[in-house]
């Protein structure tokens, strides 16, 4: 499955694998705020921060060819307004729209890919989101592949009774089950968090999880952070005064 | 801008840190993770077609509004991150339409009638209105940064099926589940008086809804006449549009200056919002 793919992405070992997250989110957003501002000239720039992203690709020894593909996940809804936009006669805006939300799943897939989550999420907190949510986000993506599996099960059972055969049950009847079904996964999942909690609690559960390393802020992060968020601005201004 | 923006909406779990015990961490990701299993569970709707659930007020009407709100800016944040889904870029403008607008939306109803007769038609039209008030947020943003009116009427008609197809699932769950287990679907208590801030968010919806409307069956480039007369027009579209901006104005042709500022407004704009809803849920904190 595709979230695998970067999980195991992300254990790899490379200096951007090694850096701080703190300083790649930083650099990720310098990067992203200079995408979004960017209107002349974007393609030009595009093209520069385009080749930036690939050389951090291959510094961090990722697949270059999966990771491009995989960032084009992101195109089937932009594409689509794009498309829009080009049969209604601007199709400037189209491009616009398709090269920016690409660039930027690639920069975000570049800073995912090489920092697992539970680091990066430290990171944002350190960076001062607010912890609640971070932990809540956390056990979202902890638990996202234990209840879609038990989802699946659910709808496969539902499969081999035949309640997904068209034409044997009413529409009606079909409509109810699956809301049946969704009430028995809510349930279910409802139980499931009190027994998490009280298994936490029964662990020593603080209130905050304990971390068996700290972060540490080192001098080459603090280079990448000069350094990468330099780069994108360097290149924008070059651009413009090129052109 | 709105990656700018996207601090400010996390303001409002910020807020909420403080009053939810921590006993409700695992509930609420729990519950996220339910909600993207959901989606693997299709309802038949019509011909050769199906649906899923969306969950935002579902989550609502069971964990309440607040949480209901953390839960899917947790969920949009990781759909955006770890599955490319959704773009980085209007995160923050969807996280406004969904997590804040459309689970309040789609939660006052409920607010309002959540006992009597009227109990089916406030969770159905909740379900529904969660749905059709962020898509017309989001439409109307799309179309303040410029995407033409007609290429977002076809989007249009897709979310007016969807909306009531929301409802229905809603509505159907909600039944399922007080078959299985009366007492998941919570009750506001009554004779509570509304929270001011909360008939805020609920009025703030409406007005972005209308705004939409408006934008959508106005004239095309009515907008950027406007922009055109004068400059005190002009701000005050800039200060409209900027919070929910998903990509920048771009047809004015203004400065970085400017437009950084703009997005600043906007930035306290939205923060004053979360704040305003960090309150209200501080006001109703309650166990579960």
């Amino acid at each position: 499955m595709h979230h695998v793919v970067l999980e195991r992405w992300s254990r790899r070992s490379s200096p951007l694998h090694r850096s701080d997250p703190r300083a790649k989110i930083f650099v990720l957003l310098v990067f992203l705020i200079v995408l979004a501002t960017t209107h002349r000239d974007l393609l030009v720039i595009a093209c520069a921060l385009g080749g930036l992203l690939m050389m951090g690709i291959v510094c961090s020894r990722l697949p270059l060819a999966g990771a491009v593909g995989r960032a084009a996940v992101v195109l089937p809804f932009s594409l689509a307004f794009a498309a829009v936009c080009w049969l209604a006669g601007d199709p400037a805006r189209g491009v616009y729209l398709a090269v920016k939300s690409y660039l930027s799943a690639l920069a975000v897939l570049l800073v995912v890919s090489t920092t697992p989550l539970p680091l990066l999420l430290r990171g944002l907190e350190a960076l001062g989101a607010p912890r609640f949510l971070l932990m809540v986000a956390q056990f979202l993506y902890r638990y996202l592949f234990v209840i879609s599996e038990e989802a699946q099960h659910m709808a496969k059972a539902a499969q081999s009774r035949g309640a997904t055969a068209a034409g044997m049950v009413g529409q009606a009847a079909r409509f109810r089950a699956a809301a049946g079904a969704l009430a028995v996964l809510f349930a279910r999942s409802y139980g499931r968090a009190g027994d998490i909690h009280r298994a936490m609690l029964a662990r020593g559960f603080q209130g905050h999880f304990e971390t068996v390393t700290a972060l540490r802020f080192r001098r080459s992060d603090v280079a990448l952070a000069i350094g990468g968020s330099l780069a994108p601005v360097a290149l924008r201004l070059a651009v413009e005064r090129l052109t | 801008m709105d990656v700018l923006a996207v601090p400010a909406v996390i303001g409002i779990a910020r807020q909420a840190q403080r009053r939810f015990d921590d006993s409700r961490v695992p509930l609420l990701g729990v519950m996220g993770a339910f909600v993207f299993a959901a989606q693997m569970i299709n309802f038949p709707a019509g011909i050769g077609t199906s649906a899923h659930l969306l969950g935002g007020a579902l989550l609502a009407f069971t964990l309440g509004a607040p949480a209901a709100t953390v839960v899917m800016t947790a969920i949009i944040a990781i759909q955006a991150l770890v599955f490319q889904d959704g773009g980085i870029l209007v995160l923050g403008a969807n996280i406004l339409n969904m997590a804040v607008v459309g689970v309040w939306s789609g939660y006052l109803p409920f607010r309002f009638a959540s006992a009597g007769r009227w109990r089916n038609a406030a969770i159905f039209s909740g379900g529904a209105l969660s749905v059709l008030v962020s898509a017309i947020c989001a439409l109307a943003e799309l179309r303040l940064s410029g995407v033409p009116a007609k290429a977002l009427g076809v989007s249009a008609a897709v979310f007016l099926i969807s909306a009531p197809l929301e409802g229905a699932i809603t509505l159907a769950v909600v039944k399922a589940l007080e078959a299985i287990q009366p007492g998941f679907v919570r009750r506001p208590e009554p004779g509570r008086r509304l929270h001011a801030s909360l008939l805020a968010v609920g009025l703030t919806a409406i007005f972005l809804a209308a705004v939409g409307v408006l934008f959508s069956s106005a004239a095309p480039d009515g907008i950027e006449k406007l922009g055109l007369v004068s400059g005190i027009a002009e701000r005050a579209r800039t200060l409209v549009a900027t919070p929910f901006a998903g990509y920048e104005t771009s047809f004015l042709a203004s400065s970085w200056m400017r437009k950084t500022s703009a997005g600043l407004a906007g930035l306290a704009l939205i923060y004053g919002v979360c704040l305003a809803i960090g309150r209200v849920a501080a006001a109703r904190k309650r166990s579960v």
